[in-house]
C-alpha cells in the first residue's frame, strides 16, 4: 500500500496530498513527520536525487523535483524499492507536464493535470499505470491500448 | 496563467504574474511570494474581514481561518502553511465561489467551444488546487458528464466525481483548505447540498456509464468503473453493485481466448476487437483488484486467474497480486487454479517473467513462494517444484527489487548469484537500493540467528543455514526436479570446501556491508548497523562492532526514533540469541553513554531486563554488572575525562543530555533494586540463614566480610547502591535508598542488617565514626555526609525496626514458651498472626513481595503461623490473585512488552529456559505458579507475543478503592512526631536491644494509644472519607487482641497492599491519586455557552460548531472546552473538543 503521496514546496506547505489507509488523525503527524524530514535533509540535493527512510516497517522515498519536493511512503509490498520506481515515474510525469523541473509557479500553473496524472498513477494506494504513453492517453480520456 | 483568480476578466500582464503567486501562495509560500514579492504586502486579516462579502464568502472564511488556527494549535509546521493564506484572501477574495459559479455557468452554455475550453483551461486545474469539492458542484458536473463531448472536460469531471464519491469531509488532498462541505449545507451556504444527497445520483449514473456496451464509449467506461472503485469500501450495497458489474464485465470479455505475444506489452498492434477487449479486461481487473477480496469464491479466484493471461501489463500485474494475496490464505485451490498456466509446457507464468512490469514479478514470486511452501501441497510436488523453478529464475532478474523478494522468499538457500547481486547492490549511489540491501542482509543475519537458535549452525558456518531451513521445510525434499540447472545446496551434499566459501562469501558481503556505514544518509546507516547486529555471531569479536557504532553514534544526526529503533533491534537479537546477552548489553552501554539524551529509558530498562531473564544462572552476574556499568560512570565534566578511553567517555554535554543522563542512572538504580535479588538469587523467604545469626555479626566488618563471601553479586550491588545513596545526584541518592529499602526487605541477613546498618547511618548523618568504619571496611569513598535523606529514610528505618522488634519479641515468646513448656494457645497465636499480617502490609508499601511466602518474622516464625492458618482455615493469599504482582516489577515487564519491538522473525527461538528461570526463582513461590494470569503473560511476552498488555492494570490503579497507603501514609507522618520523641530509644531499639523496647513502636501500631489518630484523619484526606469506615473497622482488628472470633476475610490487607504499590519510576503519586483527580472535575458546576462562531473540527476528538448552537461546557484542556450539544449535529455527533474562544460562556 503506498500510504501517502505528498508534495511540498521548498518552505514546506504540503502543494498535494493523497493518504491512502491512514487513519484521519494520523495525517497530520505524517504531514510533519514527511516535512520535517524533507526541511532537514533535501537541502542540496539534487534534483531526483533519492533520499530514504524509513519508519518501523514505513518506508518513505524522497526527493526534489526543481522547488517541489515529493515524498511517497508505503509499507509491505511498497518498500523502498517500489516507492523508487513509482517516484521515478511520478517525477517523470511531473517533468513531462512542466517541461522541466517545475518552479513552484510552473507547478501550480499545470496543477490540474498533475492531479489527473496523479491519478492515474496512484490508484486507492496502488501503483497503477506506469507507462508514460498509457498516462498520457488516460489523462485526454482515450483508452489505454489504442487501435 | 493565473491559478486563483478564474474569472475570465482581463489582467494586466505583469500584475497577473504577481497576484498569480501571491494566490498561488495561498497553498501557501513565501517562495511563490518571493517570485511576486515587490508587489503586494499583506495587511492584517482584520481588514479583510471587513470587507464587503457575500455570506457564504464570509462564511468560508471564518471556516478557513478557524482550520488554519486549529491547526495551527496542532502544529506549527502546519502554522507555516496557513500563513500565507491571509496574504491571498487579501489580495483576492476567495474565488472558490466564482469558480463554482463558473462551473454552472458553463455547464448550462456547453454547446458553446468557448465554454469547454474555459472549463479545461481555466475552472477546472483552479478548483482542483482546492482540497476538496463541494457536493453542490455534482449537478452540474452530472449534467457535463452526460451532455459534454469534449474528452478533456470529460477527464475532469470523472476526476472531480471520484474524489466526491471518496470524500469523507476528512480526507483533504491539500492545497488550499477548504471547509466541511457538509457543515457547511448545513447552515444552508451552498444551496444546502451535502454528500449524501449527491452520491446516490452519482453512483447510479456511472454504474449505468460503466455498464454501457458501446464500443465508442469503451474509455469512458473505463473511468466511470475507476470512480466508482473510489467510494468508501463500507457501503455493501455499492459493493455488490461493483462486484456485479466487474463479473459482468470479466464473463464478456475474459473467456474468449487470447494468446498474448512475447515482448509485446499490448500497447501497439491487434485488431481493433481484441484492443478494446484487452482494454476491458484491464479495467475490470483494476477495479477487482480494489475491491475486497474475496476468499472463499470460486469464481473470484477463476477470474483472477483468468488474467494472468490477459494482454495488458497491468492488467496481469493485478491479476498476480490478487492471485498472492488468496495464495497466502489458500494456497491450494490457488495451485489448482494455476497448475495448467504453471507448467512448462504452457508456460504463461514464465511469459510473467519477461513481462517489463517489476510488480508483477513481485507479486510472482510471492505467489510461488506461498504456493511451494504450502503444506497442503505436499502429495503434489510436481506443481510445487514448478512454482518452485519460476521463484529461482526470478533470483536472476535484473531488478533489485525482484531479486530481493526472491532472496527473502528463500532465505537461507543462498546460492552466490544473489550474493554477488547484493554485493554489487551495496557499491550503488542510490539509497534506496543500500537501504533495501542492507534489509535483505538483516534478514539474512535473522535466518542465520535462527539457525544458531534451532543448534543446527556450529561456528563459523561449518554447516550452512541451508540444515535450518531443510530442517523446517521439508518441502524441499524433492528438489532433484529443478530445472535450468538451478542446484539446490543441502546440508547434506554440503562439503567441507562449500563451507569454507560460504563463509568467505559471508565475510566479504559483511565487508561490503561496512563499507556502507560510510553512507551520508542516516536511515541506510540506521538499517546497516541493524544488518551488522544481526550478522553478529555470538563467537565474533565484537571490537568492531562497536567501535562503528560508538562512531556511527558521535553523529548527531541520528535522530531520536533510530537511536531507539536500534535498540530494539538489540532487544531482538537477544531474543533470538540468549547467549549473546552480555554482548548485547556492552553495545547498549554505548548508547547509553554516548546518546544519553536520544534513547528512552523504558526501552533501554526493557532491554536490560530481558538480558538479565536471559542470560540464565551463570550469566546473571556479569549482566548485572553490565547494567551497572552506567552507574560508574562519572558525571559528565568537560575536561576532567582524560582518563577514559573514547568508548566510555560520556557525550553529555549540555544540560539537556546531562539530565537524560540523569535519568538514565536513576533507572539504573530502579532497576537494580528492583532485580539484585534476582541477580542473586538470594530471597529472604529462601535465605537459610536464620536471624539470630545476623546478631551475631553486629559488628560492621564482620558483616560485610560475611555479606561478600556469601553473595558477592548482591555484594557488589549494594556497594554500588550505597555509594549512589552518597555521592548521586538528589534524585538519584532518592530511588538509591528506595532501591536499598527493597533489596533490604527482600534480601535475608546479613544483606538486611548490612543496609539497615547503612540507612541508620545515613539518617544520622554526621556520624563520622561509623562512616569512617564503613570507609576503611568496603574500600569506598563515601563522600560527604548530612545527606538531607532523613525525611525519606525515617519510614524505611521503622520498617525494619519494626520487623526485628517482632523478631526479638517472637524469640523471647518461643524461649518463654520452650522454657515454661507451654503449648501456644489460639489468643496468641492469632496475636502473632496478626503482627505478622500488619508486618507485610507495612513491607508491601515499599516493595513487592510474595505474601504467601515471606515472613517477616524470621524463618521460625512459619511453622507457628502455618498451624494459626490451619487452624482457622485462612489460605494464604495467593499470588495469582495478589495485584500487587501487576504493580511492580513483574507487571513493568508486562507494561514494556508493549513498547514497539521489531518481532524477530524467530522469536520462538527462546525457549523454555527462559520462562523457567522466572518460575524457578519467582514462580515456585507459588506467586506466578500455574494458573496465574501473569505468569502466562510474562511468557507471552518473553516469547515476543504480548502486545496490549498494560489495560487491565490501568483499570485496576484506578478502580482501586483508595484506602490503604494513604492512610497508611499519613500514619507514618504522624508517627515521625512520635518517632523523633524517643529518637533514642528506637535508635537503640535495632537488633541488640532485645525486647527492651519492642513497647515502643509496636504498640503505637496497636493503635489503641492513638484512638485519635484515625478519627483526626479523613478530615485532611478525602480518600478516607469515602472508605473510611471500612477501614476502620477491619483495622479494629488489630488493636484488639482480645476479640474471640476470627480476624476479618482479609480483605482489607488486599486492597491496602494494591494501594501500595509504587514504581519509583513511574510517578506514583499520580497513580494513586489518580482517582482523586477526577473528582474534582465531575464535581464541577456544569457550565453553558453558546457558539460564537462556526467551526469545523480538524479532527476526530473535535467537534464541528454552528454560531448560536447552545452547548454544556464539561470542562477546559488548555485552551479547548469539551462541550455536548444538545442534539446531535449533522456529523452525528455530540460532544467534542471546541476552541475556547468559539464559546460564549453564559
Amino acid at each position: 500500500m503506498i500510504l501517502a503521496v505528498l508534495f511540498a514546496n521548498s518552505v514546506g506547505n504540503v502543494l498535494i496530498e493523497r493518504f491512502n489507509g491512514v487513519p484521519a488523525e494520523e495525517r497530520l503527524t505524517w504531514r510533519s513527520f514527511l516535512v520535517k524530514l524533507g526541511a532537514e535533509n533535501l537541502k542540496g540535493v539534487k534534483n531526483e536525487e533519492l533520499l530514504v527512510a524509513c519508519h518501523k516497517s514505513v518506508y518513505i522515498v524522497y526527493t526534489m523535483l526543481g522547488d517541489v519536493s515529493i515524498f511517497l511512503v508505503g509499507k509491505d509490498e511498497y518498500d523502498e524499492l517500489a516507492l523508487a520506481e513509482a517516484i521515478f515515474i511520478i517525477t517523470g510525469a511531473v517533468k513531462d507536464i512542466c517541461g522541466k523541473p517545475p518552479t513552484e509557479r510552473v507547478f501550480l500553473d499545470k496543477y490540474g493535470r498533475i492531479c489527473l496524472c496523479l491519478d492515474e498513477i496512484v490508484w486507492n494506494g496502488l501503483l497503477e499505470n506506469t507507462d508514460k504513453d498509457r498516462i498520457k492517453r488516460l489523462i485526454r480520456l482515450k483508452p489505454p491500448s489504442e487501435f | 496563467m493565473d491559478l486563483i483568480s478564474a474569472d475570465p476578466t482581463p489582467v494586466p500582464a505583469k500584475s497577473s504574474s504577481s497576484s498569480a503567486s501571491a494566490s498561488a501562495s495561498s497553498t501557501p509560500s513565501p517562495a511563490a511570494a518571493s517570485a511576486g514579492s515587490h508587489v503586494n504586502q499583506p495587511m492584517s486579516t482584520k481588514t479583510t474581514l471587513g470587507e464587503k462579502k457575500s455570506k457564504r464568502a464570509t462564511l468560508m472564511q471564518i471556516q478557513n481561518d478557524t482550520i488554519s488556527v486549529a491547526k495551527a494549535a496542532l502544529n506549527p509546521v502546519k502554522a507555516n502553511i496557513m500563513m500565507p493564506q491571509r496574504q491571498r484572501q487579501k489580495k483576492k477574495p476567495v474565488s472558490y465561489t466564482q469558480l463554482a459559479r463558473s462551473i454552472h455557468e458553463l455547464a448550462a452554455t456547453l454547446d458553446q467551444k468557448s465554454s469547454q475550453k474555459q472549463l479545461v483551461n481555466h475552472v477546472f486545474p483552479k478548483l482542483a488546487v482546492y482540497n476538496s469539492v463541494d457536493p453542490s458542484l455534482a449537478p452540474s458536473l452530472l449534467m457535463l458528464n452526460q451532455q459534454c463531448e469534449d474528452r478533456n472536460v470529460l477527464r475532469y469531471v470523472y476526476y472531480y466525481l471520484a474524489r466526491i464519491l471518496s470524500d469523507t469531509g476528512m480526507s483533504p488532498g491539500g492545497g488550499i483548505p477548504t471547509p466541511n462541505w457538509d457543515a457547511l449545507a448545513d447552515i444552508d451556504a451552498g444551496g444546502g447540498v451535502t454528500r449524501a444527497d449527491v452520491v446516490p445520483r452519482i453512483v447510479n449514473q456511472l454504474t449505468s456509464e460503466a455498464s454501457n456496451s458501446e464500443t465508442e464509449f469503451h474509455a469512458r467506461r473505463l473511468q466511470a468503473l475507476k470512480a466508482l472503485t473510489y467510494s468508501p469500501s463500507g457501503n455493501s450495497e455499492l459493493l455488490s453493485k461493483l462486484y456485479e458489474i466487474v463479473f459482468g464485465l470479466l464473463d464478456k470479455v475474459a473467456d474468449v481466448p487470447n494468446k498474448r505475444k512475447k515482448g509485446v506489452f499490448g500497447t501497439k498492434g491487434g485488431d481493433k476487437e481484441s484492443i478494446i477487449r484487452s482494454n476491458l479486461q484491464y479495467a475490470a481487473m483494476s477495479a477487482l483488484r480494489r475491491l475486497p477480496l474475496d476468499p472463499g469464491n470460486p469464481l473470484f479466484l477463476h477470474r483472477a486467474a483468468q488474467g494472468v493471461s490477459f494482454a495488458d501489463p497491468v492488467a496481469v500485474r493485478h491479476s498476480l497480486e490478487i492471485l498472492s494475496e488468496l495464495a497466502a490464505r489458500d494456497p491450494y485451490s490457488v495451485a489448482m487454479t494455476l497448475e495448467k498456466l504453471a507448467s512448462p509446457a504452457v508456460g504463461a507464468l514464465q511469459d510473467i517473467l519477461h513481462l517489463n512490469d517489476v510488480l508483477a514479478r513481485v507479486a510472482l514470486a510471492r505467489l510461488c513462494h506461498s504456493i511451494s511452501r504450502a503444506r497442503a501441497l505436499d502429495e503434489r510436488p510436481d506443481i510445487r517444484s514448478h512454482f518452485n523453478s519460476i521463484l529461482y529464475q526470478l533470483l536472476l532478474d535484473p531488478s533489485e527489487r525482484v531479486c530481493y523478494e526472491a532472496i527473502l522468499c528463500i532465505l537461507g538457500k543462498y546460492d552466490n548469484t544473489e550474493r554477488h547481486g547484493l554485493e554489487s547492490s551495496f557499491r550503488s549511489f542510490s539509497r534506496p537500493v543500500l537501504h533495501a540491501a542492507a534489509r535483505v542482509v538483516q534478514e539474512m543475519g535473522k535466518s542465520r540467528a535462527a539457525a544458531f537458535a534451532m543448534g543446527l549452525q556450529d561456528i563459523d558456518e561449518s554447516v550452512h543455514v541451508n540444515a535450518f531451513s531443510d530442517v523446517l521445510d521439508d518441502a524441499e525434499t524433492n528438489d532433484s526436479s529443478h530445472p535450468e540447472g538451478i542446484r539446490r545446496t543441502s546440508s547434506i551434499s554440503a562439503g567441507p570446501g562449500r563451507n569454507e566459501t560460504i563463509a568467505s562469501l559471508l565475510a566479504s558481503l559483511m565487508e561490503v556491508v561496512r563499507t556502507t556505514v560510510a553512507c551520508e544518509c542516516v536511515y541506510v546507516r540506521g538499517m546497516v548497523v541493524k544488518a551488522l547486529i544481526w550478522m553478529q555471531s555470538p563467537h565474533e569479536s565484537l571490537d568492531e562492532l562497536k567501535s562503528i557504532i560508538a562512531s556511527e553514534l558521535s553523529d548527531p544526526a541520528w535522530p531520536a526514533a533510530l537511536v531507539n529503533d536500534v535498540l530494539l533491534t538489540l532487544h531482538a537479537r537477544f531474543k533470538a540469541t540468549p547467549d549473546m546477552a552480555v554482548i548485547l548489553l556492552e553495545i547498549a552501554r554505548i548508547f547509553a553513554t554516548k546518546v544519553p539524551g536520544k534513547i528512552d529509558a523504558d526501552v533501554l530498562q526493557l532491554l536490560w531486563k530481558t538480558c538479565l531473564i536471559g542470560a540464565g544462572p551463570d550469566g546473571k552476574h556479569t549482566a548485572l554488572e553490565a547494567v551497572t556499568i552506567v552507574l560508574d560512570l562519572p558525571p559528565p565534566q568537560p575536561g576532567s575525562m582524560s582518563g577514559l578511553t573514547s568508548l566510555d567517555r560520556v557525550s553529555a554535554s549540555d544540560p539537556k543530555s546531562a539530565l537524560a543522563l540523569q535519568k538514565l542512572v536513576q533507572a539504573a538504580v530502579w532497576f537494580l533494586g528492583e532485580n539484585a535479588n534476582y541477580a542473586a538469587s538470594e530471597y529472604a523467604w529462601e535465605s537459610a540463614t536464620p536471624p539470630g545469626t545476623a546478631l551475631m555479626m553486629l559488628d560492621a566488618d564482620k558483616m560485610v566480610a560475611a555479606a561478600s563471601s556469601r553473595n558477592p553479586t548482591l555484594a557488589g550491588a549494594l556497594t554500588r547502591l550505597q555509594r549512589c545513596a552518597f555521592s548521586g545526584s538528589w534524585e538519584v541518592r532518592i530511588v538509591a535508598v528506595q532501591a536499598l529499602t527493597t533489596i533490604a526487605i527482600r534480601s535475608g541477613e546479613p544483606f538486611r542488617l548490612q543496609i539497615y546498618e547503612f540507612l541508620y547511618t545515613l539518617a544520622e548523618g554526621g556520624v563520622q565514626s561509623q562512616l569512617s568504619e564503613m570507609h576503611l571496611s568496603n574500600g569506598e569513598d563515601q563522600g560527604v555526609s548530612g545527606t538531607g535523606l532523613g525525611v525519606l529514610i525515617t519510614p524505611m528505618l521503622k520498617v525494619l525496626d519494626e520487623m526485628y522488634v517482632g523478631q526479638d519479641e517472637l524469640i523471647k515468646d518461643i524461649r518463654n514458651h520452650d522454657n515454661a513448656n507451654k503449648e501456644w494457645k489460639d489468643e496468641e497465636l492469632k496475636k502473632l498472626y496478626e503482627t505478622h499480617e500488619r508486618l507485610l502490609d507495612f513491607v508491601s508499601l515499599f516493595c513487592y513481595i510474595p505474601r504467601a511466602k515471606y515472613l517477616p518474622l524470621g524463618p521460625i516464625s512459619a511453622k507457628l503461623i502455618d498451624t494459626y492458618r490451619t487452624k482457622h482455615n485462612i489460605t494464604a493469599s495467593s499470588g495469582s490473585t495478589d495485584p500487587t504482582v501487576l504493580a511492580t516489577g513483574i507487571s513493568d515487564l508486562i507494561y514494556e512488552s508493549t513498547q514497539p519491538a521489531p518481532a524477530a522473525s524467530n522469536s520462538s527461538g527462546l525457549d523454555d529456559d527462559l520462562v523457567n528461570a522466572w518460575a524457578a526463582n519467582l514462580g515456585d513461590d507459588g506467586l506466578l505458579g500455574n494458573n496465574a494470569p501473569a505468569m502466562s503473560r510474562v511468557n507471552e511476552f518473553i516469547a515476543g507475543v504480548g502486545t496490549d498488555a498494560p489495560d487491565v492494570d490501568e483499570e485496576n490503579v484506578f478502580s482501586r478503592p483508595s484506602v490503604g497507603y494513604d492512610d497508611m501514609w499519613a500514619k507514618t507522618l504522624l508517627e515521625n512526631n512520635e518517632l523523633e520523641e524517643d529518637d533514642a530509644r528506637s535508635g537503640s531499639s535495632s537488633p541488640d536491644s532485645t525486647g527492651s523496647v519492642e513497647s515502643s513502636i509496636s504498640s503505637h501500631f496497636g493503635g489503641m494509644n492513638y484512638p485519635s489518630l484515625f478519627s483526626s484523619k479523613p478530615s485532611s484526606q478525602a480518600t478516607a472519607k469515602s472508605s473510611g469506615s471500612k477501614y476502620q473497622s477491619t483495622y479494629e482488628g488489630y488493636g484488639s487482641p482480645i476479640r474471640e472470633e476470627p480476624p476479618p476475610p482479609y480483605s482489607y490487607s488486599e486492597s491496602q497492599s494494591r494501594e501500595s504499590f509504587e514504581n519509583p519510576m513511574a510517578g506514583s503519586s499520580s497513580r494513586s491519586y489518580g482517582s482523586d483527580d477526577d473528582e474534582p472535575r465531575k464535581s464541577t458546576v456544569t457550565r453553558f455557552g453558546t457558539a460564537l462562531y462556526d467551526f469545523t473540527a480538524g479532527g476526530d476528538d473535535e467537534l464541528n460548531l454552528t454560531a448560536e448552537e447552545e452547548l454544556e461546557i464539561e470542562y477546559e484542556v488548555d485552551g479547548w472546552f469539551y462541550v455536548k450539544k444538545k442534539r446531535p449535529g449533522r456529523d452525528g455527533k455530540m460532544a467534542g473538543l471546541v476552541p475556547v474562544l468559539y464559546v460564549n460562556q453564559s
